[in-house]
């Protein structure tokens, strides 16, 4: 693949290392307005893997997931105080990266972590256009390296096949499904470490909703994944760590196997047995 | 609360059956008011149109669109520098109003106030901007007047052969003197702008009217005229009175703007500005904001976000309210009159950027209030043609927004 690539290419067998930690959150508080959403939050995400948030609604897990890359900015009123860092590459020296920080540049966080949003929403252009349209906010690529980009992208999010002959056509004439994958194909393509994806099947039907679990397997290689679902199945099926969310607190978080069959906390027992929520 | 409650036990079938004809009828009745309604605003268009048709329709020829207005041919009157005029005042104002006004749009809506004093702007443009769209456009008349017109004075006022206010660029001034030979005129640059008129007693140089350099020499009154014309072309009566005349390149630019049709256009401007912005407002505000936080999750700056995603999106919606804007701009009579003047005898379109100018709505008010009964004819097919021109610039814009929004989907 050419430069535009991205460099987590040369990762391929992290599944051998042990866990490393990615994102640390410690003693995050988040705040809309008045109201906190988020109280004393301690949680650490592993590279490389799928860590699924669960919880009933209002409970704090999406807030979390949009202060990873500083998406609740645009929302009046909300503001957060705590750690939450993500640790660095070579690309930056090994420094961390200080989210919560007034002076960090955000452009630059959201092009590491990139986000895919609950309901598919493409821009109202040409496929192509949709999956160019992070490259050419940040990269100088010449159109042949474009077109390999958009090209990697799309069979990255396994949507290539079904759209390779009208590439030039309307990203809104896609299924749900297809338009949800042309999502994710857009936030990889400005060569994310991190993918946050909030509910990203909730409003698929079942079939596609199968195939971006599959898809989140397949990146898990490649890319740290933090997925909310309000399916547990969803959660226990494609994630590797689980975090159970409660009322703006971490209830639970473990391997997603130990949390589904031996939950450790009464609150989760009943939430993963669908007593509650 | 377990047993039914009797209302609902014990209901009278006649009665549910009669109740439900009843408001059938009535739904029924409420539809034929509905359509007779619509049938009148309609009826009325037609009958205005018939109307104006029958009265102008005589005068519809070619010398309406290509003469200028005459006292004296009444019968070969035309509108033609009013349709330049009116191309010239509306060109200023969507120039000045679609920026100033899509601007504003985007700052209300796509930048979010910071910080308190931000906040205070946000809600202080706003409320005005509502208040202003209710304002009479003759109050607007009244504002150009004094901002753009007269500028409040503070470049001095306009006066014929006395000043020209502050001229910038794109002017050269002459004295103009008459030579001894009837007829001829010569021309004396001029170095000082502000001294109108000048007089001649010692030999000068001048330029021809062709504007080749000569040398002219004075005769005293008492000693004979030359006899030569060629000589007598190039010699001036003592104490010859020079005026000024000015040649202006199509950039002129002074201040005050005076009746021109830049002040018209900005003060136009002005009345079509709220509307502008609120329906911009409107259409931004209709773009779904998952796209703007799709543009802003890829890493994209606000700038970036409203560039490439708002205001594509929102290009349809903005371009209806901007066309219905223009129309408003381009029959507009009031603040133009209180402007531009009631002037209707220019015989062109505006030569500068601060050439006065005729509009195609004073020219109908000038002649539908003549006694002639062919100007009040010539004034219902000037209605006409504006009727058609707004027709032709509406179904262009419609024309391109169609085909923006079908790029776009």
């Amino acid at each position: 693949m050419s430069s535009v690539t991205p460099a987590i290419e040369s990762e391929e067998n992290s599944d051998a290392l042990p866990d490393q930690t990615l994102i640390h959150i410690e003693k995050l508080n988040a705040w809309y307005g008045d109201f906190q959403a988020i109280h004393d939050l301690s949680l650490e995400i592993p590279k490389h893997k799928v860590t699924a948030f669960i919880g009933p609604s209002g409970c704090g897990k999406s807030t979390l997931l949009k202060w990873i890359n500083r998406m609740n900015d645009v929302v009046p009123g909300a503001r957060a105080k705590g750690r939450l860092a993500i640790s660095g590459d070579a690309s930056n020296d090994h420094a961390e990266i200080n989210v919560l920080d007034p002076g960090l540049d955000v452009v630059g966080l959201r092009r590491k972590v990139g986000i895919v949003f609950q309901k598919p929403n493409p821009f109202p252009k040409s496929i192509y256009d949709n999956v160019a349209f992070g490259p050419r906010l940040h990269m100088k690529t010449s159109k042949s390296e474009l077109d390999e980009l958009v090209e990697w992208s799309l069979q990255k999010a396994a949507v290539w096949d079904e759209v390779k002959d009208r590439l030039h056509g309307p990203a809104l004439g896609l299924s749900g499904g297809q338009q949800q994958r042309l999502c994710i194909a857009r936030a990889i393509a400005v060569g994310p470490e991190v993918l946050l994806m909030d509910e990203p099947c909730s409003a698929l039907d079942p079939s596609s909703t199968l195939a971006i679990e599959d898809l989140i397997f397949e990146l898990r290689t490649q890319y740290t994944i933090v997925i909310v679902t309000h399916n547990m199945q969803q959660a226990s099926r494609c994630s590797d760590k689980t975090a159970f969310f409660f009322e703006g607190k971490l209830i639970e978080a473990g391997p997603t196997e130990q949390l589904f069959t031996r939950p450790q906390q009464k609150q989760t027992d009943d939430y993963v047995r669908g007593k509650f929520g | 609360m377990s047993s039914i409650p009797d209302a609902i036990v014990n209901q009278d079938a006649k009665f549910l059956t009669d109740n439900a004809k009843r408001r059938k009828r009535l739904s029924l009745w409420f539809y034929f008011l509905c359509v007779a309604i619509a049938l009148i605003s309609v009826v009325i268009l037609i009958v205005l149109m018939v109307s104006i048709w029958s009265q102008g329709q005589s005068r519809l020829s070619t010398d309406l669109l290509t003469r200028a207005h005459s006292e004296l041919e009444i019968e070969r009157s035309g509108m033609w520098p009013a349709i330049l005029g009116s191309l010239f005042v509306c060109g200023t104002c969507a120039v000045v109003a679609l920026p100033l006004g899509v601007g504003t749009a985007v700052f209300l809506e796509e930048f979010q106030p910071t910080n308190k004093l931000l906040r205070w702007i946000h809600g202080f443009v706003q409320l005005n901007i509502s208040n202003l769209a209710g304002v009479p456009s003759i109050v607007y008349g009244l504002l150009g007047l004094t901002v753009f017109v007269y500028m409040f004075n503070v470049f001095g006022q306009i006066r014929v052969n006395e000043s020209a206010g502050m001229e910038i660029m794109g002017y050269k001034h002459f004295y103009q003197v008459l030579t001894l030979e009837p007829g001829h005129v010569v021309f004396v640059p001029q170095s000082d702008p502000t001294k109108r008129q000048t007089t001649f007693d010692e030999p000068f140089q001048a330029v021809d009217p062709d504007g080749n350099p000569i040398k002219i020499s004075i005769w005293t009154p008492g000693t004979p005229k030359p006899s030569d014309p060629a000589i007598r072309r190039q010699t001036v009566r003592a104490g010859a009175i020079g005026g000024t005349i000015t040649e202006r390149n199509w950039y002129y630019f002074r201040l005050p703007f005076d009746k021109s049709f830049l002040s018209g256009g900005l003060t136009l401007a002005l009345v079509i500005l709220p509307i502008i912005i609120i329906s911009s407002q409107e259409s931004l505000r209709g773009v779904p904001s998952s796209l703007r936080e799709a543009s802003m999750g890829l890493g994209a700056t606000t700038w970036q976000t409203v560039r490439d995603v708002c205001l594509p999106a929102a290009l349809p919606g903005i371009m209806t309210g901007s066309i219905l804007a223009m129309g408003r701009a381009i029959g507009e009579a009031a603040p133009i009159l209180v402007v531009m003047g009631a002037a209707v005898a220019k015989s062109s379109g505006p030569k500068h950027l601060m050439d006065d100018a005729v509009t195609m709505p004073v020219l109908i008010f000038n002649w539908a209030g003549r006694q002639q009964d062919e100007f009040k004819e010539l004034s219902a097919a000037a209605i006409i043609v504006l009727l058609v021109i707004l027709l032709l610039l509406n179904s262009t814009a419609i024309y391109i927004r169609h085909h923006v929004q079908k790029a776009q989907s």
